[in-house]
């Protein structure tokens, strides 16, 4: 049972030029992402929760709305409604001017709330500070505190998590798709055009073992690939990881199974192994945009942005990302593994209908 | 009755098969007795292929019945594939596997198999068990192809133009091989489209053109039904008119060649004819370009047969 799957993984392990491209190449692009400052500090969003709405609450707001590293959100929010936005990642910094801001007959005049995510450090220092500058020069020529207490800075502890473990773990899905689609498509036409598939059908193998010992065999180079991309992000590059690394697998693993079908099923269409490697690329390459691999698909035009939600690779990078960024369950990420699932039987039906040995 | 059938490996009955307007094989009847090497005998395109391929399981015929090991093919594929070994034509095997592991992962699929040592023993590749199919010579990979389709200790070896583009010495080692599978009771079926080949290695043998078995028989007694028992090939300077052929041929048979002023004729009563036509030969002005006198051989139990020469 298992001798197939033991003779494929010697070969793809012996056809050392394939090997190497198939874990180099995401490898390749995690050392470019890491070397290149990924980490800059971006712009942040901001909401101003106005109680006081008196002149020098509207003096701050103004003088916040002009600070470039901060994009002014338009609301209106209740207090609830901002303080969630910020708990889930969706508001970087909610600013809450109190009712009694800058009233000059209180004794203690009431402070201003700063809150955001621990996430980001930098830019948070920056935002903290210019908040309080800002808060500062608003009550100019009202009796003042001391500035400490001026500014009440509400710190969401989160898990840390920049840019590059976000690429990282769209990495792990761009080099288990690639490898996956191109590595059947092309390994599949090859043995058709040298007959091998059809002197396997001279022996009494059953069909289901042939497929089930390619699909476990690169399942098992998947597996690799994954330990590699991962401990090179993390050993070297400094990346974050908190999720259970099972679950990293696991779900990389179900992604796989998706392209490994998508991979029998262009070698069906392909004539010889360079068209199948022609069309995996083709496959693959637009599906790495599209599916957010580097860059958000939010501001894609038109009906781009639902369509690559319906792209197998955006569920498989969505639980990457859910588990190893913000430490999520297998089971908080059923709707992408579902999703998912879906791909792997229809692929698999589509592969069972079109799939050719001779 | 149960006798009878287990006598013969393989029994072909009424077997049509069609590509789309191309009749591949056209109404094909024979029998394989146990323990014999039978060859299909045929030019390219003559339908020998497709006919195995049928046998083997891998394709189905439009009509027809095949029956393999006493099992119809149709209805018991596995259990037919299990004790046969099959060489298709032009297969490869893995590019990163070493011999004994293609022959050990071949025999996984199989629930008896031979110890890939022993085998490569057999066909003479025991030195190069740690090699790999694209290091091997043309006729190495030929007998690997062999040792592959031995893995399972069949009863019946399909083999499909085993020597076809190997050199003489080569293809002589295979024959060798196919004779020391034979002499272990073992059923062979080859195709060939090589006249000596099928003369040396097959205990009987079909003639297929066209789609169609035009005989079958022993070859011995497919060359002693044709009465002529030497031909001699004349070659001109100008053409010979009718009258001078009958002269030079008494009362045998003549065949014009394809190539300009060549001549076949197909002589009786031999040697005696055959010294009529030198005498006949000496005393006309008929200038010769070229004579050649052959003993009658499979080629032209062939031509008799199909009209046709065999085309390599």
């Amino acid at each position: 049972m298992l001798a197939l799957t033991i003779a494929n993984v010697k070969m793809l392990a012996r056809n050392r030029q394939a090997a190497f491209w198939a874990l180099f190449f995401p490898l390749l692009l995690v050392i470019v992402f890491g070397l290149i400052d990924v980490r800059g500090v971006g712009s942040g969003s901001l909401y101003v929760l106005d109680q006081a709405e008196n002149e020098p609450s509207q003096r701050l707001q103004e003088s916040l709305a002009a600070v470039e590293l901060l994009e002014l959100e338009s609301g209106p929010y209740s207090e609830a409604e901002a303080r969630r936005l910020v708990d889930e990642g969706d508001l970087d910094y909610l600013v809450i001017i109190p009712r009694d801001f800058a009233q000059a007959e209180s004794d203690s005049p009431a402070a201003v709330t700063l809150q955001y995510q621990s996430r980001n450090e930098e830019r948070n220092q920056l935002v903290d500070g210019l908040v309080r500058s800002r808060v500062a020069d608003a009550l100019d020529g009202l009796p003042q505190a001391p500035l400490s207490q001026l500014v009440i800075s509400d710190v969401t502890q989160v898990s840390e998590g920049d840019y590059f473990d976000h690429v990282l773990m769209g990495l792990i899905g761009l080099g288990v798709m690639a490898n996956s689609i191109i590595s059947i498509a092309v390994r599949v036409s090859a043995y058709r055009n040298q007959a091998i598939l059809k002197r396997l059908l001279v022996t009494p193998l059953p069909i289901w073992k042939y497929f089930f010992g390619e699909v476990t065999a690169h399942l098992a180079v998947a597996a690799v690939q994954v330990a590699i991309i991962m401990l090179v992000g993390v050993f070297v590059f400094g990346a974050n990881i908190h999720g259970n690394v099972a679950w990293i697998f696991l779900i990389a693993l179900l992604g796989s199974l998706v392209f490994l079908n998508i991979g029998f099923i262009l070698s069906a269409w392909a004539n010889s192994p360079a068209a199948a490697s022609g069309m995996g690329n083709a496959i693959a390459l637009p599906m790495m945009f599209f599916a957010g691999t580097f860059f958000s698909t939010a501001s894609l035009p038109w009906v781009l942005p639902y369509a690559a939600q319906v792209l197998p690779l955006t569920p498989m990078l969505d639980a990457l990302r859910e588990v190893a960024i913000d430490s999520r369950q297998l089971w908080d990420v059923w709707p992408q593994l579902g999703v998912l699932g879906l791909w792997t039987l229809f692929t698999a039906v589509i592969a069972g209908r079109v799939f050719k040995f001779g | 009755m149960l006798n009878a059938v287990m006598e013969e490996a393989v029994q072909v009955e009424g077997l049509v098969k069609r590509f789309g307007p191309v009749t591949a094989v056209d109404g094909v009847s024979f029998a394989v007795k146990r323990g014999e090497v039978f060859g299909i005998l045929g030019p390219n395109g003559a339908g020998k292929t497709t006919t195995l391929e049928i046998i083997e399981g891998l394709q189905k015929p439009d009509q027809g019945k095949v029956t393999v090991l006493g099992m119809d093919i149709l209805s018991k594929p596995a259990q037919v594939k299990a004790r046969i070994g099959v060489q298709l034509q032009s297969s490869a095997y893995h590019d990163y596997l070493t011999l004994k592991e293609i022959l050990s992962l071949f025999g996984s699929f199989y629930p008896q198999r031979l110890a890939p040592g022993d085998l490569l023993e057999q066909v003479g590749l025991a030195d190069r068990a740690d090699s790999r199919v694209n290091q091997l010579s043309g006729g190495q990979k030929q007998r690997f192809t062999v040792a592959a389709s031995l893995v399972n200790s069949p009863e019946l070896v399909i083999l499909d133009e085993p020597t076809t583009g190997l050199d003489p010495q080569a293809r002589r080692n295979l024959w060798e091989l196919v004779r020391s599978i034979h002499s272990r009771g073992v059923t062979v079926v080859l195709t060939t489209h090589y006249m000596e080949e099928a003369e040396a290695l097959c205990d009987r043998l079909a003639i297929m053109d066209h789609g169609r078995l035009v005989a079958v028989d022993a070859p011995k007694k497919l060359i002693s039904q044709l009465q002529a028992t030497y031909t001699v090939k004349l070659v001109v300077a100008s053409p010979l008119t009718d009258a001078q052929l009958a002269l030079l041929n008494g009362d045998g048979e003549v065949v014009h060649l394809t190539e300009a002023n060549s001549y076949l004729l197909r002589l009786r009563n031999t040697p005696k004819a055959l010294g009529a036509m030198l005498d006949e030969l000496a005393r006309s002005d008929i200038s010769l370009d070229h004579l050649e006198v052959t003993p009658v051989t499979l080629e032209d139990v062939f031509l008799e047969l199909t009209g046709n020469e065999l085309r390599d």
